[in-house]
């Protein structure tokens, strides 16, 4: 066979073989990392009910809308640190906190349904 | 080690490069049958198996020497799991996979040995084989300092590639166009003669494109990794690359003296002007081929050098040159622009000079003593003293506890001479030859952070000022150069009023660390381009009926764009507890570390009152800033101070929408003291 023939057909099929290889196994990478990444999203948004130890600083007690404001550490896999209302399970829990209080409190629930389980001021 | 790793590299770019320029001669050389020829292309096959031999193994003693480097432990180098983590995980090791699987195919393709039976056979292989030359060559960008460039990278990493390509199309080829040039003058290679010279002619049109190709690519690629003109004199990078330059001059000159001279004679009579002239040429060739090696040797040296960019400057000079300066001095710009003017046009009479042969000397002698009397001219006026340092960059970032650090450290050393203000009327400096420097005058043109550092660490003899460079660390050195520079801020900053004026940045805001409570601390930095920050300095009881005023007013505040951020003065103590429960506090309210950002902030809270000379006054109770979104004090205001202020929201509402118009026109504020 002539040189250039040979030639020719080698680079035919290791474009052939790039383009299959993509085909095969390029997009379904891409594909995959998609999934991972929808997987991800959705065990946050819509997982089963989930629980978070953290601290925080009492902002404000609103006994009217049973909410505490906290400026907290980082939820993890759910929200980074920020000043941020819950909703109390129950309202003897905040009894005795003050303003400014450091306290370790738990997040109970399925985002964005949650609620503070237990809370108590941190050892200063 | 470095020397090894240098070798490596220098070996596997030389003959990646070699290659591509071997391969570009074998394509540019014309059919023949004679057989000098055809010894010739013979040859250079066996050469081209040898280099791509050599460039395989070269691949993996640098392929070893990286893992070592990335390990940092010399027996890595022969560790294959080391080898595996470096070829999975590293840009180096899918660049290094890439290239090598061409080599790979390239030594598949000259392995074959099959004889080229047509022109399109001859096409074929050789271009396939450039093909392969050069996508490995160039591939070595995306392994390099380009790969590195943020933001352009890919362009960076393209421009490099084609001075890659380029400078190995051209240096490449003069080993083997030299062997051909040599076979050729000899009276047995004597049938190959034409042939050579239709290669020779060839190779020197295309030369001359990619010697274009080299320089322009060559001088983007510096701009890349240098920068500017500080880093070029003054890092071990921008030398090397100055000697790279330089060693490019003789290999011009011979390529010029080739071209010029001995190209026309080459088809001249065999005996006396034809073969003489094709020795001469080939040995001229083989001496711009070894001067390319040594060029290449620089080459790998400058790829295993920290870029110029990223490299801490020496500044060789005691003076230096800056249009800024000129525009201080009275008369400065007019003599800067004529002069420069009058140093031009000389320069431009020499090039024509040296271009034209008629009036070559008085048009050279002309502007020779033009280009001198521009100099003369526009040089004083642009000069300034520069020290070593003058262009290092701090390596404290510009932060409020460096400031207050600083501020500490200066009333220790520095107050009594240059007084308690900063305005060089301390008690100490009284009997000094020079009264000491008055530190609020703005002289950021003159005066680089470097300059300062190089006082503080060497003193000023003729001025009196003892060095401190033994009993300041540099860290300290550098806080205290921070501190002027909010001394200096705060002297222009008294006369800043509530109201924004548009489009005019300058008072950049010093970082400080957000911490409220347990929650982790963020950086005032981090809210760039986020928001605008409302930042407010209050006291305890005083300042109690604003802050009820903008609790309630937050959420407007928040939904203009703008974050409040509260910093306590004086007793921070159970601050929260302090602001009390109604109405409930919600924006972050310091609480670790106010100390430092109060001191700070004070620099900047002096208010336009009569010029307190030596009295340090006290900051003031209440005190806001209103900062733009890239990190500039915008607007201040003082409690008590005449006309309106912020206690009428609607002022700072008003304040905040003018701020987020704007279109920012500059570029966010360096963390660093320039």
């Amino acid at each position: 066979m002539r040189l250039w023939r040979v030639i020719l057909l080698v680079n035919l099929a290791l474009g052939v073989g790039l383009l299959f290889g993509y085909l095969a196994w390029g997009r379904e990478a891409v594909r995959l990392g998609q999934e991972l990444e929808q997987a991800r999203r959705q065990q946050v948004v819509a997982g089963s009910q989930r629980t978070w130890h953290s601290r925080g600083v009492v902002r404000a007690v609103l006994p009217e809308l049973n909410v505490v404001v906290l400026t907290h550490e980082d939820l993890a896999g759910y929200m980074g640190s920020m000043t941020m209302g819950f909703r109390v399970h129950d309202p003897k829990l905040y009894e005795g906190l003050d303003i400014g209080d450091t306290v370790r409190f738990t997040l109970t629930g399925a985002p964005p349904n949650v609620e503070i389980t237990a809370i108590a001021k941190d050892a200063p | 080690m470095t020397a090894f790793g240098v070798a490596v590299r220098w070996v596997h770019l030389a003959c990646g490069l070699g290659l591509v320029g071997l391969v570009t001669a074998l394509l540019l050389a014309g059919r023949s049958d004679r057989p000098t020829a055809l010894g010739w292309e013979a040859r250079m096959l066996r050469w081209a198996r040898g280099l791509v031999g050599l460039l395989l193994a070269s691949g993996i003693a640098a392929l070893a020497y990286q893992a070592a480097v990335v390990t940092g432990r010399a027996g890595a180098a022969l560790d294959p799991v080391a080898w595996m983590a470096l070829l999975g995980r590293s840009q180096f090791g899918t660049v290094w996979l890439v290239r090598h699987g061409l080599l790979l195919l390239l030594a598949a393709l000259l392995l074959l040995r099959e004889r080229e039976q047509s022109a399109a056979d001859r096409l074929a292989f050789r271009g396939q084989a450039w093909l392969l030359t050069a996508l490995g060559a160039g591939a070595m960008a995306w392994a390099g300092h380009a790969a590195a460039v943020e933001p352009r990278g890919l362009a960076a990493a393209l421009l490099d590639a084609l001075h890659l390509v380029a400078a190995g199309a051209w240096f490449g080829a003069l080993l083997p166009l030299a062997a051909l040039a040599r076979v050729a003058s000899t009276e047995a290679g004597a049938d190959a003669r034409p042939y050579a010279v239709l290669a020779v002619r060839g190779f020197s049109r295309l030369a001359l494109a990619l010697m274009l190709l080299v320089i322009v690519t060559g001088s983007a690629n510096a701009w890349f990794q240098v920068g500017s003109v500080p880093a070029l004199a003054g890092t071990l990078y921008g030398w090397l690359l100055l000697l790279k330059i330089a060693l490019l001059v003789p290999i011009l000159l011979l390529a010029r003296l080739n071209r010029g001279r001995l190209l026309p004679h080459l088809a001249g009579d065999g005996a006396t002007v034809g073969r003489p002239a094709m020795a001469r040429l080939g040995r001229f060739v083989a001496w711009e081929a070894a001067l390319a090696l040594l060029i290449l040797l620089l080459t790998a040296t400058l790829s295993l050098s920290p870029p110029a960019v990223h490299d801490s400057i020496r500044w060789p000079f005691a003076v230096r040159w800056s249009w800024e300066v000129a525009a201080q001095v009275p008369g400065g710009p007019p003599r800067v622009l004529i002069g420069t003017q009058v140093a031009f046009v000389g320069m431009l009479a020499m090039i024509v000079g040296l271009l034209v042969r008629s009036w070559r000397v008085v048009l050279v002698g002309a502007g020779g003593a033009a280009l001198a009397v521009g100099l003369w001219v526009a040089l004083p006026p642009l000069s300034v003293d520069a020290y070593p340092t003058t262009y290092r960059r701090p390596s404290v970032p510009y932060h409020a506890v460096s400031v207050a650090s600083g501020a500490a450290l200066y009333h220790a050393h520095c107050a009594t001479c240059h007084g308690p203000m900063g305005r060089g009327d301390g008690a100490g400096g009284a009997g000094l030859l020079r009264p000491p420097a008055d530190l609020t005058a703005p002289h950021t043109a003159e005066h680089t952070a470097g300059d300062m550092f190089w006082w503080l660490t060497h003193g000023i003899p003729a001025g009196g000022m003892p060095p401190f460079g033994g009993a300041l660390g540099e860290e300290e050195r550098w806080d205290l150069i921070n501190f002027i520079r909010t001394l200096s801020a705060g002297e222009r900053a008294r006369q800043m009023t509530p109201l924004v004026q548009p489009n005019r940045p300058w008072l950049v805001a010093p970082d400080f660390t957000i911490a409220v409570g347990p929650a982790p601390p963020r950086n005032l930095k981090e809210l760039r381009e986020r928001f605008m920050v409302h930042l407010v300095f209050f006291t305890l009881p005083e300042s109690r009926p604003r802050l009820v005023q903008l609790a309630l007013a937050y959420n407007t505040l928040q939904a203009t764009g703008a974050e409040v951020i509260a910093v306590p003065r004086g007793d921070g103590e159970h601050i929260i507890r302090r602001l009390g429960a109604r109405p409930p506090v919600l924006f972050p309210v310091i609480t670790d570390g106010a100390a430092e950002i109060v001191t700070s902030y004070a620099l900047l809270s002096r208010a336009l009152g009569p010029r307190e000379l030596s009295a340090r006054p006290g900051p003031p109770p209440h005190v806001e800033f209103l900062l733009d979104r890239q990190g500039y004090a915008r607007a201040r205001w003082l409690p008590g101070a005449p006309g309106r202020g912020w206690d009428d929201l609607q002022l700072l509402v008003d304040q905040i929408l003018a701020l987020e118009k704007e279109t920012p026109s500059g570029p966010a504020p360096d963390e660093h003291v320039h």
